[in-house]
């Protein structure tokens, strides 16, 4: 909300330091976005306008003779064609600054001395386009003389103030205004409400059928005279960022304002039979709003109608048709409360956003109502309304509930000590009814006050007032709880070790567009049911993301300038298994570019699971979405899966424009099993024996399972495949490999016979099992 | 007869020690030293045709003469022994000499590097389970009832606005924080309950530079006997100097969350400018950073999950990481998290 602090200073005695205001607001919760600063103006008085001359040099220029209270009158040339004697207008003296770094100097005018300017609101710092063209128009009750500077305080900065929704009152000037004054200890002067009823006949009536109107005042003021507001008033609603439009409309939107009670005014004539019915609208009602559009209605809003149908759209927009015109004389004032969440969803079904409304949703306290009512019925009279008793419908405004206090409460939730004097003295200064009770105190929230239910509300009011810097810092000792961090932990060793194996770490968004898994599956490849947004932003963020690697793939691609390419990414991913949508933590991987991707990226996460699990995972043929049908290896660790490594699926490579030798993992990290707690092996006091075995065998025959087979032969300590050659020597459909065997036995030294006879045993059983054939046995040792 | 035979032994065997001793200092390596082995002290070599000559000499002369001849070989082992170590030192000392380029890359490799975000998470959570807090985690879709009115925000509340959703369904939708996990904590577990809950979160915002619709928090819940606002205090202020440096610091404003009463703001004193506002660009002047929102747990969360409010007490807290992350690492723009730039998580790591 915008606050012209010069606004403020008309209930409350601030300092003149801004800086302190701004502050002393944000320590009471009122942060200040931006402190909007007013241009540098000085030396502009007000002056009448005594005489109006012809400029004997210039058809389009008049000389004006200005009384500034000195005894020499002014002389002053102006180009401004709504000058007229006895006009009271902002004069700039020699010397003046005015907005827009203007400076004021004695000059001639078509050959005629000019001492001075005679100013537009604009000159003065105001938005040009909300005041009459040409020259200012002040009011004819000031004084020539008057510095107009310092009467208007144009030089106080506004303050964008954020307020929050759970204070309503302080959507007004008075509502931050009692803060300050609370804060500061200073008084606060509330604005008059006092009017002399005049009697007349009852010839407004009001039918209330919806629940959702709480309390509907309303009062007739009548032998009004439509024209511009008081200067006071238009500069007061332009700094406030509200648009001046005449003396009525005017009062209105300054009491909702002042007040942050929303007002609506109809013009009294245009209301058929002066009766107004407050009720749900009809499904498929039409209305023209006052700001001209049609608007069609259904039963989720509120119309006050009248005997002709809808004629303003309850606490959101007044009617075109009742609306305040320049020959209005009779007004109907409405100031009414609504239920908040109500009239929240009507503004939300018709996109349509209010000062009003603003307010409204956020349940205003009820007596504000008939306060708002009484404030306008006084700036009325003071325009010249005849102004009637006000009458009401609706809830009656209930006495608050009084809340108790315990002695001690403060101190259990601060955390320190807060006398009972401070106590009463603070909830009063904010207008707390407080009484002392044999263990506390009793505590009546103000009127204004909605939001106050119980202890703790209190207790952030003592907070606010008495500051929240008096929180005293203490490190609290943490009792033993049973509740375990190891899902963080293992996520957390996770990230490390891929960190630490060269891998990048990625965030990726998880909404994406229908096309991520629409180009998946139109290339064949498997997609889960998606997850879908009901209400998304656009179109790009509609489905949630079934796997990482869309995105890693299209970083890879991006940069393709990076080469070896390693990043990985660990979150969750999503399907949709009805009724219920799915949601899985894994963690993918990819490789791209260097000396044999798949194969480094197989060797890290292999080294992966080790670290995480303490177990190594027993490498498979297996398939999986995204990675190529006959280059993929499953990953079991026990009986479980714990993920799947392969080279992309040359597919989606080609979708996602990266080479065909990328390499991808995926890890389901809920599958890891707990990290199991190895045995201690002493190592042999007897020396290993290296043989290098070669067999040719068929093309599909994997090298883990030879080495798997090796390993079955007892005096194997390891085995391991490092070189695989095919070609003329060996033969069409197949290939050679060559294995290491390190042989060692835990209870002797193991002789040339031991390892030859062990040798034989491998042999035959690779023979059997493989049909392998060996290429020639060669020893190291 | 004897003794010219002993004597011309004696000469013999000195001329050859002689050229001996040239050929070994002639010989510049190994392996012509080996030769040289070879021609005096070989199967065939010098020292066994002079040994031949042992048989001419009268008998009793022949014992001396033997030990003549095996003296003069141990000597010349000797000598060969020390100029082959003599020559492995040179080649030594010649190959201190050597150079090679050590600007020439070697094979390619990567850094490797966490997310900044996960960074955060980690020296947060350090800090947290060091004081005896647990670390849970916990789903992104979320019911309606954990998201908002468990946490006292019933439909139609104001602040639901602010918090504005993805939606599934009409019950399940993109928690809008990470405080949905207080609610389970605290159902699955009495008091005393010490947590923070790092994790992703989602507003249904428009991207720009200040705005991401998904993001990252820390929540924060203590609940218990005697826990208060000072607690609060002093965990955040701890947080911060783990996260800013030493000389970080706290300072609380008044707010308003449904589910906490007081409330406050979390600022911390600016890391850029220490407090000193002015012209500091990471603060815009106010000498202050808000990083998050905090207060006592409201009595009807407490209640909704089954703690009695009279008898425990408790604060809680949210904060963004993304930015503490722009403030930690002086980044303007938050799409800068999920665009993944090589050279962003490399570059902070
Ligand atoms: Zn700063």
């Amino acid at each position: 909300m915008k606050v012209p602090i010069a606004w403020l200073r008309d209930y409350v005695a601030l300092p003149e330091d801004n800086d302190e205001i701004v502050a002393r607001l944000t320590a009471l919760g009122f942060p200040v976005d931006e402190v909007i600063e007013r241009p540098q103006l000085t030396n502009v008085v007000a002056g009448r306008i005594a005489k109006v001359a012809p400029h004997p040099n210039a058809d389009r220029l008049v000389l004006c003779t200005i009384d500034t209270g000195e005894s020499e009158q002014l002389h002053i040339a102006t180009a401004a064609t709504n000058v007229a004697e006895g006009q009271i207008v902002p004069v700039a003296r020699i010397g003046a600054q005015l907005a827009g770094g203007l400076t004021i100097a004695p000059r001639k005018m078509r050959g005629v001395d000019s001492q001075g300017m005679l100013c537009s609101a604009e000159e003065l710092g105001l938005p040009g386009e909300w005041f009459e063209d040409g020259i200012m128009q002040l009011d004819y009750a000031m004084d020539p003389g008057t510095d107009v500077v310092e009467r208007f305080r144009l030089t106080d900065p506004v303050l964008e103030v954020d307020v929050t929704p759970n204070r309503p009152d302080a959507l007004s000037m008075i509502g931050l205004a009692r803060e300050l004054a609370a804060s500061f200890g200073t008084e606060l002067h509330e604005p008059g409400m006092l009017v002399k009823y005049e009697d007349g006949p009852e010839d407004a009536r009001v039918t209330i059928e919806t629940l959702d109107c709480k309390r509907f005042v309303f009062q007739r003021i009548h032998g009004l005279r439509v024209r511009p507001a008081h200067a006071w008033m238009r500069v007061r609603l332009a700094l406030a960022g509200q648009r001046p439009i005449n003396n009525v409309v005017d009062v209105s939107n300054f009491v909702m304002l002042e007040m942050g009670q929303p007002l609506h005014f109809f013009d009294f004539e245009k209301v058929a039979g002066g009766h107004l019915i407050v009720r749900d609208a009809r499904d498929g009602e039409s209305f023209t709003t006052l700001d001209d559009q049609d608007r069609t209605l259904d039963s989720r809003m509120i119309v006050i109608a009248d005997e002709e149908g809808p004629t303003s759209l309850a606490g959101i927009m007044g009617g075109l048709r009742s609306e305040v015109s320049e020959t209005t004389t009779d007004v109907l004032v409405e100031a009414a409360n609504w239920t908040g969440p109500r009239i929240r969803r009507a503004s939300l079904a018709l996109k349509l956003r209010t000062e009003a409304s603003g307010r409204f949703e956020k349940s205003l306290p009820l007596a504000l109502a008939d306060i708002g009512a009484a404030r306008a019925a006084r700036l009325l009279e003071q325009e010249g309304g005849g102004v009637r008793m006000p009458r009401s419908g609706g809830r009656g405004v209930p006495d608050p509930t009084p809340v108790k206090l315990r002695a001690g409460e403060v101190e259990r939730l601060l955390g320190f000590a807060v006398s009972d004097d401070e106590i009463e003295r603070g909830l009063t200064a904010l207008g707390f009814g407080v009484r002392r009770t044999d263990d506390g105190f009793s505590v009546t929230a103000p009127y204004w006050r909605n939001d106050i239910a119980m202890a703790a509300d209190l207790v952030e009011e003592i907070a606010r007032v008495v500051g929240y810097d008096r929180v005293q810092a203490e490190t609290p000792t943490v009792a033993p709880q049973d509740l375990e961090s190891a899902e963080f932990d293992r996520e957390t060793q996770l990230a490390t070790t891929m960190a630490g194996l060269g891998y990048t770490e990625a965030i990726s968004l998880s909404l994406q567009p229908a096309a991520v898994a629409n180009a998946w599956r139109s290339n064949g490849i498997a997609v889960d049911d998606v997850v879908e947004i009901v209400n998304p932003l656009s179109e790009d963020q509609r489905f949630m993301r079934f796997s990482l690697a869309p995105a890693l793939l299209e970083f890879a691609a991006r940069d393709r300038a990076v080469r070896p390419y390693r990043a990985f990414e660990l979150g969750h991913v999503f399907t949709d298994a009805r009724p219920d949508p799915h949601e899985t933590v894994q963690l993918t991987a990819l490789h791209a570019g260097g000396e044999s991707a798949f194969g480094r990226l197989k060797s890290d996460v292999l080294a992966l699971v080790r670290r995480v699990t303490g177990a190594g995972a027993h490498v498979e043929r297996g398939t999986f979405p995204s990675l190529h049908p006959g280059k993929t290896a499953a990953l079991r660790v026990g009986e479980r899966i714990v993920g799947y490594v392969g080279v992309v699926d040359p597919r989606l490579a080609h979708v996602y424009d990266v080479a065909d030798t990328t390499a991808l993992a995926t890890l389901f990290v809920e599958a890891f099993p707990p990290r199991s707690v190895p045995h201690y092996v002493a190592p042999s006091k007897f020396p290993p024996l290296d043989r290098d075995l070669a067999v040719v065998v068929p093309l599909d025959v994997l090298a883990g399972d030879l080495v798997d087979a090796a390993k079955s032969e007892p005096l194997v300590r390891s085995a391991t495949v490092f070189d695989e050659y095919r070609g003329p020597q060996v033969g069409e459909g197949k290939k050679s490999l060559a294995l290491r065997i390190v042989l060692q036995s835990s209870d002797a030294t193991l002789t040339d016979d031991d390892a030859d006879a062990a040798m034989a045993r491998i042999i035959a059983t690779l023979r059997e099992r493989f049909g392998a054939v060996p290429r020639g046995a060669a020893s190291t040792a | 007869m004897t003794m010219i035979g002993m004597s011309e032994l004696e000469a013999n065997l000195a001329a050859l020690t002689a050229r001996f001793d040239a050929a070994v200092a002639n010989a510049s390596d190994g392996r012509a030293l080996d030769e040289v082995r070879v021609a005096f002290l070989g199967r065939s070599g010098e020292v066994t045709g002079v040994r031949r000559g042992i048989g001419n000499l009268p008998p009793a002369e022949r014992p001396s003469a033997g030990k003549v001849i095996n003296a003069a070989v141990e000597a010349m082992e000797a000598k060969l022994t020390e100029a082959a170590a003599g020559i492995d030192r040179a080649a030594l000392e010649r190959s201190l000499g050597d150079t090679i380029d050590v600007t020439f890359p070697g094979p390619p490799a990567t850094i490797g590097a966490l997310h900044p975000v996960r960074q955060i998470g980690i020296d947060v959570a350090r800090y947290f389970t060091r004081h005896g807090f647990a670390v849970v985690l916990g789903p992104e879709i979320e019911t309606d009832a954990n998201n908002f009115d468990a946490l006292n925000i019933p439909p139609d509340h104001p602040a639901r606005e602010g918090l504005d959703s993805f939606y599934l369904r009409p019950d399940l939708l993109l928690r809008t924080h990470t405080s949905p996990m207080q609610v389970r904590s605290m159902r699955q577990h009495g008091p005393p309950i010490a947590i923070i809950v790092p994790g992703k979160a989602y507003r249904r915002d428009a991207v720009d530079a200040r705005h991401l619709y998904m993001f990252h928090q820390v929540e924060g819940l203590m609940v218990g006997r005697g826990i208060h606002f000072g607690h609060l205090k002093g965990m955040l202020v701890g947080m911060c100097r783990e996260l800013f440096g030493p000389s970080a610091d706290v300072r609380f404003r008044p707010s308003f969350f449904p589910f906490t009463e007081p409330s406050a703001e979390i600022d911390v004193k600016c890391p850029a400018c220490e407090g000193r506002g002015g012209e500091c660009r990471t603060c815009g002047g106010s000498g202050w950073i808000e990083i998050g929102g905090s207060g006592m747990v409201h009595p009807n969360v407490l209640r909704s999950v089954g703690y009695d409010p009279d008898d425990v007490s408790g604060w809680a807290f949210g904060c963004g990481l993304e930015r503490i992350a722009m403030k930690r690492y002086d980044i303007d723009d938050i799409r800068a998290f999920v665009e993944n730039q090589p050279s962003f998580a490399e570059g902070l790591s």
